[in-house]
This record gives structure tokens, sequence and C-alpha cells, in this order.
């Protein structure tokens, strides 16, 4: 009976794999179709392969988790999905995906490949984003009771002097499997502080700090390893409006966010970084403002 | 009356385990030229290499050869593990690549693990055909390779397939020794061969004493001097041990170590514990000669084992101690590497109990997964009912044979489930199991076809044993086939039909691949693309590796290896859970998030590759 099961599952297996016609006919509805701006949101994750078909203008999303991923710059969703591959359960990534979605027309079928079409209402409009912003920031390094190091823009990252690793950029990095598109801040070390100074901060609805030590790093629980702190001052006054810290051996992304009436009026702002001891601590780091869901789709 | 073993010794049977050592050795041949080169592997060719030019300065210069230094210089790389595999490794090279020209370098090369992998249906073979019948030896035999992810190991110049073969061959040649009055020293140099080839070797004698001393036991009940012989051997062994132990104690590892001399202490107890084996083997073996046959191979495998492991590795020569204390204590504090499973990264102990059962459930291909199951699992049933009084009679007691090899199924897996030992490296670190699973896997295929036998009889009763056995073992091994004839060389990617597959395993969160060599499916498309003299990182490939691909013609000479991907213009991503930042370093260096081309294994991205805007 098992060696019975065991051949029909081999004999069916490649009649349940997508072909490369398949991809380039949903590549095709994409490129006519899909705004800029759209993400498609792959079921199973891990079904990349279509990132070798996808038009650029369109951000592919499969991520280990990315079934409960807010996509919340994300106005509209596609979902590409592979129902007959082998543990395929759509049941359960509907009940992760669909609360605050809603479908936009029928799905399409192309062989084995299933795409849809959603309205993201948790998608929040962007007002501010830390990423965008970069290039016009200024960066420094901030010592206590000394003068600061600055760290000039080359046109693609703010370099301090010293250490390669000391800079500022928007950057692709890893919280625990997520890719995110963030600022690289490491810190220099001891009390000093690496600073980001945005003049102009636009506040919408809220105010949101996230941030994350990168890929394997954050695993890492040796004694010597020491807290990393990220925060929001007012550039002004110097009054903290938002901070996380990051103790080792903590995964993924540390939040704060602050909305509503508890928002101060800020002009500008100095995002910073430090810890003891640098080793090990480089950080992914976003600080965005954006206005209440409901926005367009 | 049946004898204690039953040994196959026909001719014929002689001839099926050559015919199947041929036809494994043929087929592993064929196959082997688009298998990559793992990570560790191209690092025991530049040893084997090393070793072998070691041994041509040996012919050369012997005086010179055999000084520490000389020694050092060769055998110094990889020394943490024994040479007799890197050895084979190396002469063979010299022979079929350099001498003959024969072959391609890795060609040459893996030529003896190629002997040594052909070996296990052979001797799975006459195994299965003493302890049960032939068709078990056939089932047994096929469906070993036909594992994927051991028929890709097979084809390795690695150690794990072959620890797995002298793990084997040490087992069967003590059940031989069983009837055999001279099959001690064979067990013996099995045991040596085994120590030579991985330290898996050492846990052997925890799994035979046992057997070993109560067979001795049994054996000797109605002879008084037999049996005071045999205890006599046991506080031999076990007194020495114990002033060993007291030594070690009271100096500490450090300076127990020192101090082992040739005028010491600790010499003049393996002295004596060697004169005293051999003058008390002799006494038992007049008082009981099936005594002596049972505990004689025990005492060759810790006089012979020993001593073979010694003289095969010059490293050793001139400073034994040592540097084999530097070798247990390396794999005693093995490094953990990440390894993910069902969803979660796993980096350090506590590793999860049930992690070596699952994943041999998900990786071997379930028309012989449930067998092995299932046989393993009538053994421990009987074993267990045929305690319990009121059944014992009617429930047949395992046999001697039958337990040796359930244990030998069951040692190795309990080995690795230790929650503190190191789980990354896929199953290869329990295929020693795989053979006694593969006999008793056999034995319920067959019995599964004397019971359709049974049946059919009652219609036509001139049906031969083969008539159900010959398509019950063709039905069981065809989704093997397909599988390993779809995978291969891709082995480490493999998940059986209990997965889903692969892409049944990469929903549950398995790991996709390990050890690089799933690279081979992209450099085609590489040496057609490149540009001259691109700067290519093939991520996770070593130096060794990228080197290796460009000798053996698998990759274009004018390509330039890159340390990242920030100084390259061409990279090749391999997919593991744990690796998620090197591709988005890819990314962020090549401006880009689309792939130029892939590996993707029944929809599983497995090696992604791009190139620089």
């Amino acid at each position: 009976m098992v060696a019975v099961a065991a051949l029909l599952f081999h004999w069916s297996l490649p009649s349940r794999l997508p072909t490369e016609e398949q991809y380039r006919s949903v590549s095709a509805i994409l490129g006519t179709e899909a705004r800029p701006g759209d993400a498609v949101l792959l079921y199973p994750w891990w079904t990349e392969r279509v990132r070798l078909f996808a038009p650029p203008s369109v951000s592919v999303v499969g991520y280990l988790g990315s079934d409960r991923d807010p996509l919340t710059s994300f106005s509209r969703i596609w979902v590409l999905a592979q129902p007959n591959l082998p543990r395929s359960d759509v049941n359960a990534f509907q009940r992760d995906f669909l609360p605050g979605r809603s479908r936009l027309g029928e799905p399409r079928a192309f062989g084995n490949l299933e795409l849809a079409l959603y309205r993201n209402e948790l998608y929040r409009p962007a007002v501010f984003s830390s990423v965008s912003a970069v290039a016009s920031a200024r960066v420094y390094i901030e010592t206590p009771g000394a003068a600061r190091v600055e760290c000039p823009y080359d046109g693609s990252a703010h370099r301090c002097p010293g250490s390669e690793r000391l800079r500022v950029a928007a950057e692709w990095h890893e919280l625990t499997f997520q890719p995110r598109y963030c600022l690289w801040m490491r810190p220099p070390g001891g009390t000093r502080r690496l600073v980001t100074e945005f003049r102009d901060l636009p506040v919408g609805e809220r105010l949101v700090l996230e941030a994350g030590i990168v890929g394997e790093y954050a695993t890492r629980t040796d004694p010597s390893l020491t807290t990393t702190r990220v925060g929001v001052a007012d550039a002004a006054t110097g009054n903290e409006i938002l901070g996380v810290s990051i103790p080792r051996g903590i995964e993924g992304v540390r939040r704060a966010e602050r909305s509503g009436s508890s928002l101060p009026p800020v002009v500008g702002a100095k995002l910073w970084i430090q810890s003891d001891n640098p080793t090990m601590r480089d950080t992914c780091v976003e600080l965005t403002s954006d206005r209440a869901p409901g926005g367009s789709g | 009356m049946k004898s204690f073993v039953s040994l196959a010794r026909s001719h014929r049977d002689g001839l099926v385990a050559l015919a199947l050592f041929t036809a494994a050795f043929a087929v592993l041949f064929a196959t082997q030229a688009p298998v990559g080169f793992v990570r560790d592997e191209s690092v025991y060719f530049a040893a084997a290499e090393s070793y072998a030019r070691w041994f041509q300065l040996l012919f050369r210069d012997p005086s010179n050869a055999l000084t520490d230094g000389a020694i050092v210089r060769a055998f110094d790389f990889n020394h943490e593990h024994p040479a007799l595999m890197k050895i084979l490794f190396g002469l063979s090279y010299l022979l079929f690549h350099e001498g003959l020209g024969l072959l391609k370098p890795a060609a040459a090369f893996r030529v003896p693990a190629f002997a040594v992998a052909a070996l296990i249906p052979a001797l799975i073979y006459l195994l299965s055909a003493s302890l049960y019948d032939r068709r078990v030896g056939i089932w047994g035999a096929i469906s070993f390779l036909l594992v994927p992810r051991q028929f890709f190991n097979s084809h390795l110049a690695c150690f794990d397939v072959p620890i797995a073969a002298m793990w084997l061959l040490t087992v069967y040649m003590f059940w031989r020794a069983q009837e055999k009055s001279r099959g001690w020293l064979w067990c013996g140099l099995a045991f040596g061969l085994a120590l030579a080839t991985k330290h898996n070797g050492w846990f052997l004698p925890w799994v035979i004493t046992p057997f070993a001393l109560w067979r001795g036991w049994w054996l000797t009940r109605s002879s008084p001097a037999g049996r005071e012989a045999l205890y006599q051997i046991v506080g031999l062994f076990a007194g020495v041990g114990a002033q060993f132990l007291v030594l070690f104690a009271s100096l500490g590892p450090q300076r127990f170590v020192e101090k082992i001399a040739p005028l010491s202490p600790a010499t003049a107890l393996a002295a004596a514990l060697v004169a005293g084996s051999v003058w008390l083997l002799r006494r038992l073996a007049r008082a009981s000669e099936p005594a002596f046959r049972a505990l004689s191979p025990l005492v060759a495998m810790a006089l012979i084992g020993p001593a073979i492991f010694y003289l095969h590795w010059p490293y050793l020569w001139h400073h034994p101690i040592d540097r084999a204390a530097w070798y247990f204590e390396f794999h005693a504090t093995h490094n953990h590497y990440a390894w993910f499973y069902l969803g979660k990264v796993l980096r350090a102990p506590p590793f999860p109990l049930e992690y070596v059962v699952v994943k041999t459930a998900l990786t071997v291909p379930s028309s012989i997964f449930v067998p092995m199951a299932l046989g393993l699992g009538a053994v421990v049933l009987r074993g267990a009912l045929s305690l319990w009084p009121k059944l014992g009679s009617s429930v047949e007691r395992p046999r001697f044979g039958e337990v040796l090899t359930a244990v030998n199924a069951i040692v190795p897996i309990l080995i690795i489930s230790h929650p503190d030992v190191p789980h990354f490296g896929g199953v290869k670190h329990w295929f020693a199991a795989m053979p006694f699973l593969a006999v008793l896997g056999g034995r319920s295929v067959c019995r599964a076809a004397d019971f359709l036998s049974a049946t059919l009889r009652a219609r036509w009763s001139a049906l031969h044993g083969w008539a159900t056995a010959g398509p019950l073992i063709a039905l069981t091994c065809a989704p093997a086939l397909i599988a390993t004839a779809r995978v291969h060389p891709y082995g480490t990617s493999y998940y059986s039909e209990l997965a889903g597959g692969l892409p049944g395993a990469a929903t549950l969160g398995m790991q996709r691949q390990f050890w690089s060599n799933n690279v081979t499916a992209v450099l085609p498309w590489i040496n057609d693309h490149a540009p001259p003299g691109t700067r290519l990182w093939l991520h996770e490939v070593n130096g060794f590796s990228f080197r290796d691909y460009q000798r053996n013609g698998m990759l274009r000479r004018d390509l330039q290896p890159a340390g990242g991907p920030e100084d390259a213009q061409m990279a090749a991503y391999q997919y593991h859970q744990e690796f998620r930042e090197h591709e988005m370093n890819i990314w962020q260096s090549f401006g880009t998030r689309t792939p130029v081309t892939g590996l993707y294994l029944d929809e599983t991205p497995q090696v992604i590759v791009y190139r620089r805007r």
C-alpha cells in the first residue's frame, strides 16, 4: 500500500508543479495590471522562482512568516499561490492573510499558479521614512563632552572615519528571515552615539521606531556582547521621543511607537544608536511616520 | 542441526555478494561525474594529495620521510580525522590520475570511496542471507543504495559511508567469528579499520561487548573451567580499566597524557593486559571452544584495533599520546552548526530528542522506511513479549543475530539523538544504523511475500518463494529508484513521500540542502554567460572546492574567486535559512533583487544566481 501510494506520489508530482510558460503568463498579467508599489505575496512563502519572471516594478514578498505580514506600505497585494503543491494548505494561509484584506475580482488560474488581487486595508500611507530621507540627513558621532565627528555622505552612505562598518546607509538586511530595507547603523562603542539627524520630520498619525540586530548576530549570547540602545530625540530640545533596547540574544524587530495626541510637535529629530561593545551589534533601523489605514485602494 | 550462525557460505552466495559489490561499484562510478564537491570533500582531496606525496617521499628518501618533521608537513593538514581513507584516496589519485592518466582528479580520488561503499550491499546480503534468507539480502542490498541521501554520500571521498561500511564489517566479522575458529582475527582487523576510518568506530565495543559477554556466559553454563576463565578475562579488563581510571583521576587529563612513556605504569598495565588476555584466552579455548569464539573477537578488538589505529596514521608515530588526546578532545568538543528543522533554526543544544527519528522518516523513501520500521518494531516487540511469562512460549524469541542486528540499527541513532550531540549534517552521522535497518526492512518485505505466497498457494500450489517476493521487492524499491533518479546529483536535498517531497519539506520548514555541492547545477550557465575574468562568489563553496571545479573542468579557469558579494560581479547564493543575510548582501551589493538563473528542485529554491547591474 505504501509503495503504491509512493508511486502515485511520484507519478503525480510533476503535474503539480508550474511550468515556465505559466510563470510567463503570470508575469504578463503583472506587467500590464500591477501598479508601481504593488506587492506580490507568495504562498507557500518559499516559492521564489517567480522572482526570475516578475516585472521589477513589483515587490515580491516571501519569507518564513510572510503570511502574517501586514505589508502596511502596500495598498494592493497580488497573492500568487501554488495550491497543488504537496502540503499546501490555502485555507490555513487565508486564515492568516485575509483579516484586513478584501479581494478585488476573481482569482485567475495559470495551470498550477493562482493569482488573486487584494486591497490591503492595513495599508498606511507613509509621511516620512528614514530610508527615503537618509541622503539629506546629517550623520555624526557624538561623544559626551567632546566635539562631534562628522560622517560625510558620499552618494551612497554617510561614512565615519575609521571602520568601514561605521556608516549610515539605506540597505537590504535580514531580521529573523525577513528582508528589510532599512538604515544600517552600527554603534561606535563606549558611550559614544552614532546619530542620524533629520532636519525636517513630517509627522502623520503615528511615529514608529523599529530596530533589530542584523542576521545571525542577533542570536549570539556571548557575555561580552552588550545591550544596544536605539532612540529618537527632538533635535531642538533633546527630549527623548521614542526608544528601544536590544539585549544580546534577542532576534527580530524591537518596536516603539507614539500616535495621536501623545505625539509631540517635532520639527527635527535625532535618530541615535549606542552600545558599549559594538562587536556584532550591526543594526537595521527604521524610523517612519504614516497616516491611519483606510487610504486608497 | 542448524548451526548457530547458519552462515551463507555457499559458492552461490559468494557470487551474489560479488555481483552486488561489482554492480554497486559500477553504478557509483557511472554516476559520479555530476556530483559536486562538498565542502569537506575538497579538504580531504587536498589532505589525500598531501599524504600521497609523503608516500612518494617514503619511497624516494625513507629516512627523511620517517622524521617527525616530514610527517607533520604531510599529515598535519586535516589531522582531526584518521588517515586510512585519505591515504587510499591519495594513492588512487597517484595511480589513476597522475600515473595512468585514466581519470580526472576527483574521480581518481573517489575510486576507493566507491569500493568501500560497494562493500555495504555485499555485506548486507551476506548478513541477511545468513540470518534470514537470500530474498531479504537482495532487498536489503538494493534498498541501501536506493535511499537518495545514501546513494549521494556513497559517491563522496568522505568518511560517513566508509564508517558505515566498517561498522557493518566489524559486526559481520563478530557474527562470523561465532563459528570460525580464527574469526577473532578478522573481527579485530575490521575494528582497526573502523577506528582508522572515523571516530564513530570507538563506539563499536560498547555495542559488541554485551553480546560477547552474554554469549560467553551462556556457553560456559556447563563448563566451570570455562566460566572461571571467562570471569578472569572480565576481571583482567575491569582491573586494568579501573587502574587506568585511578591514574587518570589522580593525575588529571593533562598529566595523565604527559606521564605515558615506554617505561611508565600505564605502559606496564597495557602490557599486562595483552599478556594476560592471551594467556587467559588460551585457557578459555581449552575449556570451551564456543566460549572462546564469543570472547576472542572482543579481546582482538581491544588489542588489534588500537594497534591499527596507531600504525596506519604516521601522524601518531612520534607523539602517539598527545596527538591522539588532541584528536579525542576535538571530537568531544565539536562545534555546533545551524540547522533548519520544522520551521526553527537549531543553533545550540539541547536539540529535540526526536530529531533523528523524524529526520530519518522524512528522508528515507517511505516504501523503504516503513518496512525498516516494521522490521525493527517486530524484533523489539517479539523481544518484549517473549519476556512475558504467559506469552513467552507462543512468541518466537528473537535470535542472537536478530538482536545484534536490531541493537546496531538503534545505537547509532541513539548516539546522535542525545540532545547535546551536534545535529548538523543531515542524516550522514547515523548512516551506520542504515545497513542494519535494511536487513530488518528486508525481513518485513519477505514476511509479507511469504504471507502472500501462503494465500496464493491455495490456488497455485507450485508457487515459488520468489514469485511473490520478486514483485514485492520491485514494487517497494521502484518509488525509491524514481526518487533517486529524479534528485541525483542533489542528494542532500531529498525528502520522502511522507514529507511531501522537496516542496512538502520546504513547507514543513526543513533544511533544504547543505554542503554546497548543488552549485554544480548553475556552473554550466555561469561558464556560458560570465565575461572573461569575472570575479565570481560561490556562496558556501570553499576555496578548495572552487579550485577543484576548475581543475576538473566544471568551471572555467579564467573565472576568479571572490571573497564576497562586495568584490564580485556574479554570485551564486545557496539557500540556507540561517544565511538569508548573505542573499540580502548580494541584493545590496549588486543593486538588484532579480536573479538571472537558479536551481529550483521541484520548485524549491536551492541555488540562486545574481549578476551585478
